[in-house]
């Protein structure tokens, strides 16, 4: 009965798309910002300055980049680049997270592995599950809110408050954690989002000091019933919260979530290049980068659901190719000079109009040269059948 | 399918009380203290069940009150115990029941006033007080019913060098003391006993009993509200003196022998306790109608404050009792003799009041007199105006800040601050002054002309010394308790954020250009087993107020004075190199301890010198200025009472001159060296402390900590001119002449070092030290603190030493001072002081109580049952060695973590207090921190069972060990 029930159900979400294919075109309803400049980097290219092509994080520091890397800690600041591994007291050279407090200066390194650590002043203070009251040294993702550092391990949550020295424990006996597995954590003023694998997405509210969760609401692994429900997916990668919105990246697609509505996109229906999303940054509340292991899939303007997706468009390109798209229909592409040898993306940071995309091989930087928010008011015609699932309205219909 | 799932279901169930069985049974029920008069329920009954009468008449009854007697006093002050002893958890952990549990945990019938109860010894009583658990031994146990054994008694009454030096008491004997409060009365059974008990359960509880009526007019409320306001707060302690007397024992020595026989003789029949003629004068109210009495009223109690000053319900609430006519017209009676001759009748048991003689004994008025207090000033820092004119000195005993007119010497204020102030720093304009107290954790703001407290800025644990940045805008403070500092808002009077510093923070110095704070860390990083002190210099960047550099300076520790060069391209530090990983025993050869300075460059390197002097060392360098133009630099000597004056120019000469290798490995070890740049080793006064020069740079100014005064020194005659009293007490108390001792280098070989060398304001300088003389590297031991030791002996971490005495004697000089041993005044003296080093507060206390991991932590520290539901073992539980209050039971035990270096196995328990301050941890100081006690160093739960422990469970553990 329940199988038949999931059919029926299946059946009735895709007869509107179905329809909606028929004869829809849609055009851009403004230009949006494509990066076509980039500045590549690699291991090889900069002669080891950038000691290991597998990045895992970015994080800007005003003008300059601190990279967390699988083969340590790396600065690029004014077209330098500096490094530290095991052999200059970085405790552990797999670097998945960096954190900068805003308030101290100091960095906080996620160590996959190896807990987590403090560089201040050029020397590294070690934390780990031995030493200290960190939860696990299988470390995701770190960030500071206040006082507090927060530490998304594989065994739950943990915080440390830097006046009071306390150590807290979030796990599932401590807040609404279905699973334990954390993957991500962002932290705001007033919330702290976690990413967790399988347990979707927890909010904590700063100024009340409580939890909420989100789960996909029709709970299905294989299939995500009713888009705009909820969260897409349990399974969740990443969590960036900007302007009051929450963008959650999972395997199976993004969700933005603005306080009252959830708006989920797959690659099916959208400019996501793949469903599977390592780390999504919002820009604003309208703008979101999303790492996905086939491509940067960004959504340029929520309200018309303008995409560009960076990608190499086949195994031997050498460049990346940027995919102007509304919903799913693409509108037109743009060569970019951009030319790292992966598009499997780990993680973006911004900076400035720039933007940073790290990378499986190497790091890239987007010149942002006149760069603009949402769509610029220059809309050529282009009469492409409509024939994404996008339910926009402001979609201007032929 | 129905049957499937009935079977599943069955199987379910069958598992969940297989597996879930003992999960169940080791969810204990939250067990209240109720106090003793719920357990005088059944156990004041006439015949062999009477446990009430013995207690009642022990000094048991009356520990609480103890603690108001003036020699309470004396015995906190010899404990480090800082605060009345009614107040401290210390002592009310021996002399009262139930003082380290949460509110909740007690009920209401509970009074700490009663002392040490019932249930100190045999467990909160909520879950076995039932009658029905009561009567089957094994349930009353399950349900947390103890019967205590001779250790459970040692905790508390183990021989204290306080109460030794002050009582005289004789040391207890265990066989003795179990007679002397013996409360027999496992009797049978009986028919006759449970008929008792439901008698007395039905005259508590009545059933279908209309409810007493009230009489009109005064009733009687019972001591226990006359105690409310006449308790430990008032000046004369007047509910702890009934308390004390004989009086509050009337009730109850009407069960004893001698009663019996006097009742006899005056023609009572029956237990003196049911007859009138007796209670009329051996309790309140005798007689009086059940209306009389409101329920606070307990009759047990014996003659209580209304016998004499009339039933109190009319004049007890406090407007009435403080009007003088009011109180007396509601029925307050003035006493006088007559009060008492109705009872004390001429000849009445043999005996005549002499009322001449009793009435002192009994007057509540002014039981506790605050002993005489010898207070000194320890000035320990100053600063110096712009003009010359005054000085600023931040006086650590006194709490207050003095102010000093240079020319005419004159104190011309005393402003009373925070607690333990200890630097002083004015503000770019000089118009405030902003002084650390690093007692009451904050900083006094001063305004400089009227000497008034402007404000008081909240900051870290046990702030330090200060700087601004160069606009004045924000003000840093160096933590030496939470390892921070603190960047204060000046104009917000608040702190906006804290900078992690090392360990220890403590001096400060700005750079000549405004951009970079220098912070010294006294303690050093904590660093592998075995290694050398590698110790730290934190800078911070004055523009975005973030750590920008850590200097690693190796080799040393106690880094505490800085200062910069005019010129700005050095910093000058103060230090200690401390050779821990040899036997101490070598210090003939300069390897224990050896003194000197530390060059910071510009550039990042570091260099170091001596100051000492092959046969004459600089014991306990302390703080470090540049005269006005950087020619010469004075470095104070806290252990030799003098100061080195430094040329700068010779010093960086000898530096320059020096081949690369020499620089790192030789210079910093050389011991014949310092006179090619001291120019001098001027004498001052004792302890010297921090430093000024004068704004015409003739004058260098000197605290002279332990003699209550500031040494002027002339820098071009090089001498001391001076002296300016700062008005302190001229009598030397034994005490402070311990105190002077403890800072003196003058009874070491070489004047190498002090005690303060290595117990740094009594505390720890946190190094493993190699002290034997068995072999390198032979039994390292963790340095411990002196701070509140006296009643924790024995000690030494072989636990070989049984008092503070032995532990400084002749074995002392023999392997550690290498001089003539103390002479007995000079071991006394020092005893003396050592004793009364306070223990600081534990900062992780917070009065909204306990947080819920500590709460969750104090259940593991006391459970019973590990995480399976198995009862544990007892020595394998937390609470049965680190027991309240001191959280030791001051035995030797063997946790399993001797070492292949180590000779011996068992090891001294040591206490808890402030356990979170005193890192690194276990006998040889190889756990880092709290989580490595178990984490790496409890393979096989020989130190307590906690390998069953989760994680979280682990760190609730420790968030509760950090508050104790």
């Amino acid at each position: 009965m329940y199988r038949i029930f999931i059919i029926l159900a299946t059946f009735i979400s895709l007869v509107p798309q179905a329809w909606c294919q028929s004869d829809t075109t849609v055009t851009l309803a403004g230009e949006p910002y494509v990066y076509t400049k980039w500045e590549s980097f690699t291991r090889e290219s900069t002669h080891g300055g950038l000691i290991n092509d597998h990045i895992f994080w970015l994080e800007a520091d005003g003008d300059s980049l601190w990279i967390g890397t699988e083969g340590g800690l790396v600065l690029y600041e004014n077209g330098t680049w500096k490094s530290w591994t095991e052999k200059d007291g970085l405790p552990w050279n797999v670097v998945m997270g960096i954190a900068k407090d805003p308030k101290t200066g100091d960095l906080w390194l996620a160590l996959f592995g190896e807990g987590i650590a403090r560089f201040s002043g050029g020397y590294f203070e070690h934390f780990t599950q031995v030493n200290s009251g960190l939860l696990n040294d299988v470390v995701y993702g770190v960030d500071i809110q206040g006082d507090n550092v927060w530490v998304a391990t594989t065994a739950g949550i943990s915080r440390y408050n830097q006046v009071s020295g306390e150590w807290t424990v979030f796990n599932e006996k401590y807040a609404p954690m279905k699973e334990v597995w954390t993957y991500n954590v962002d932290a705001a003023e007033d919330k702290v989002y976690f990413a967790v694998w399988g347990g979707g997405i927890l909010e904590w509210d700063v100024a009340t000091e409580s939890w909420k969760v989100y789960l996909d609401p029709d709970g299905q692994m294989e299939i995500d019933l009713y888009r705009d429900d909820g969260l897409v997916h349990d399974i969740t990668t990443a969590a960036s919260y900007i302007d009051g919105v929450l963008w959650a990246a999972t395997y199976f697609g993004l969700s933005r979530y603005d306080g009252r509505n959830w708006r989920g996109y797959m690659d099916h229906d959208s400019g996501l290049p793949s469903n599977f999303i390592n780390l999504v940054a919002g820009r604003s509340k309208n703008s979101a980068y999303n790492c996905t292991d086939k491509g940067l899939g960004v959504l340029v303007d929520y309200e018309t659901d303008t995409w560009v997706a960076y990608q190499r468009d086949t195994e031997d390109a050498k460049t990346w190719t940027a995919h102007v798209m509304v919903g799913k229909q693409e509108i037109k592409t743009v060569p970019t000079n951009l030319h790292l040898p992966n598009h499997f993306t780990t993680s973006v940071e911004f900076m400035g109009d720039d933007v940073w995309i790290g990378t499986g091989h190497g790091l890239a930087r987007g010149i942002g040269k006149g760069y603009y928010t949402g769509l610029r008011d220059k809309s050529p015609t282009f009469g492409v059948s409509r024939s994404s699932a996008s339910q926009n309205n402001n979609f201007r219909k032929k | 399918m129905k049957w499937y799932s009935t079977l599943r279901l069955l199987a379910i169930i069958i598992l969940t009380l297989v597996t879930g069985w003992p999960l169940f049974g080791q969810i204990a029920q939250e067990r209240i203290y109720v106090g003793e008069k719920a357990c005088r329920t059944c156990h004041h009954l006439a015949g062999r069940r009477d446990q009430f009468n013995p207690w009642r008449l022990s000094k048991h009854a009356k520990a609480y009150a103890a603690l108001s007697k003036p020699e309470a006093k004396q015995i906190a002050e010899l404990s480090g115990v800082d605060v009345d002893p009614y107040k401290s958890p210390i002592c009310l952990g021996c002399h009262t029941t139930a003082y380290n549990v949460e509110a909740w945990e007690r009920d209401e019938s509970f009074h700490f006033e009663d002392g040490v109860q019932c249930e100190l010894c045999h467990g909160p009583g909520s879950a076995y007080m039932d009658a029905k658990v009561m009567l089957n031994r094994k349930k009353a146990r399950q349900a947390g019913l103890k019967m205590p054994v001779e250790r459970d008694c040692m905790v508390c009454h183990k021989e204290k060098g306080s109460h030794m030096a002050v009582l005289d008491v004789k040391k207890f004997n265990y066989k003795e003391g179990l007679e002397e409060i013996a409360h027999p009365g496992n009797g049978d059974l009986t028919k006759e006993f449970l008929f008792q008990v439901q008698r007395i359960l039905s005259k508590w509880f009545p059933k279908n009993e209309p409810p007493v009526k009230p009489l009109p007019g005064p009733k009687y409320v019972g001591a226990q509200v006359c105690g409310k306001c006449h308790g430990q707060t008032s000046a004369g302690h007047q509910y702890s003196k009934w308390r004390y007397s004989k009086h509050a024992q009337a009730y109850a020595i009407l069960n004893t022998e001698r009663a019996a026989k006097i009742a006899r003789e005056m023609g009572v029949s029956g237990t003196p306790q049911k007859s009138d003629k007796c209670l009329k004068c051996h309790t309140t109210g005798a007689g009086e109608p059940a209306g009389r009495f409101t329920d606070s009223f307990d009759p047990d109690q014996g003659v209580q404050c209304e016998s004499c000053h009339g039933p109190g319900s009319e004049y007890m609430t406090e407007s009435v009792m403080l009007d003088p006519v009011a109180s007396v017209e509601s029925g307050l009676r003035d006493v006088d003799k007559k009060s008492c001759v109705k009872c004390h009748t001429e000849g009445i048991h043999g005996h005549t009041l002499d009322f001449e003689t009793m009435w002192p004994r009994i007057d509540h008025s002014k039981w506790q007199q605050k002993y005489s207090e010898v207070k000194y000033k320890s000035p320990f820092n100053l600063a110096v105006t712009k003009d010359g004119k005054r000085l600023f000195v931040a006086c650590e005993a006194s709490n207050s800040l003095i102010v000093v007119s240079t020319k005419t010497e004159k104190i011309l204020a005393e402003v009373k601050i925070g607690t333990q102030p200890h630097f002083v720093y004015f503000s770019p304009d000089e118009t405030r002054a902003y002084v650390s107290n690093r007692g009451s954790d904050n900083v006094s703001v001063i305004d400089t002309k009227t000497y008034r407290v402007l404000e008081t800025i909240t900051v870290g644990d046990e702030p330090h010394e200060m700087a601004t940045n160069k606009e004045g805008t924000i003000l840093y403070v160096a933590n030496a308790g939470t390892y921070d500092v603190s960047v204060v808002d000046i104009e917000k009077g608040e702190e906006i954020k804290r900078l992690a510093a090392s360990r220890g923070p403590w001096g400060m110095a700005r750079s000549p250009d405004g951009r970079y704070i220098y912070v010294t860390n006294n303690l050093p990083r904590l660093g592998e087993f075995r290694t050398p002190p590698m110790s730290e210099v934190t800078v911070i960047e004055t523009n975005r107020s973030i750590v920008k550099h850590r200097y690693t300076v190796p080799g040393a520790n106690l880094i505490q004075g800085i200062d910069i060069a005019p010129s700005g391209k050095f910093a000058l530090v103060t230090l200690i190199r401390t050779k821990n990983l040899v036997p101490m025993t070598r210090n003939i050869q300069g390897w224990i301890m050896t003194n000197g300075i530390g060059i910071l460059w510009q550039d990042g390197r570091v260099d170091q010198l001596l100051l000492d002097e092959v046969n004459d060392f600089f014991a306990d360098p302390t703080d470090v200025v540049f005269s006005k133009y950087g020619r010469y630099a004075f470095v104070s000597g806290g252990g030799v009472q003098e100061i080195a004056m430094i040329d700068i120019k010779k010093m960086k000469r000898i530096l320059t001159n020096a081949t690369e290798e020499k620089r790192n490995k030789v210079l910093p070890n050389h011991l014949s060296l310092s006179t090619e740049y001291i120019l001098k080793r001027i004498k001052v006064g004792q302890s010297p402390r921090g430093m000024a020069v004068s704004p015409d740079n003739k004058y260098l100014y000197v605290a002279d900590g332990l003699d209550d005064a500031i040494s002027v020194i002339d820098i071009k005659k090089r001498a001391r001119v001076n002296v300016i009293d700062l008005g302190g007490p001229k009598k030397i108390t034994q005490a402070r002449y311990g105190e002077r001792i403890f800072h003196s280098a003058e009874y070491t070989f070489a004047r190498q070092f002090s005690c303060h060398s290595c117990h740094p304001d009594g505390g720890v300088d946190g190094i493993t030290y190699d002290i034997e003389p068995d072999g390198l590297g032979f039994n390292p031991v963790d340095n411990r603190t002196l701070r509140g030791v006296n009643d924790t002996a024995p000690f030494k971490w072989t636990g070989k030493n049984p008092t503070l005495r032995r532990q400084c004697g002749p074995r002392l000089a023999a392997f550690f001072t290498r001089i003539d041993p103390f002479t007995s005044e000079q071991s006394e003296a020092l005893e003396r002081y050592i004793v009364t080093i306070p223990r600081p507060p534990n900062r992780n206390q917070k009065s909204q109580g306990l947080t819920p991991a500590q709460r969750r932590g104090k259940r593991i520290f006391e459970r019973e049952y590990d995480n399976s539901g198995n009862q544990m073992p007892q020595e394998k539980r937390c609470i049965y060695c680190h027991r309240p209050p001191y959280y030791t039971d001051r035995e030797l035990a063997d946790v399993g973590t001797a070492s292949w270096l180590d000779t011996h196995a068992t090891f001294d328990v040591p206490h808890l207090k402030n356990i979170y301050a005193t890192a690194p941890y276990l006998h040889d100081g190889r756990a880092k921190s709290l989580e490595e006690i178990w984490t790496i160093y409890n393979p096989t739960d020989t130190h307590g069972q906690t390998n069953d422990l989760t994680k979280d469970q682990l760190n609730d553990l420790i968030e509760y060990l950090k508050i104790l």
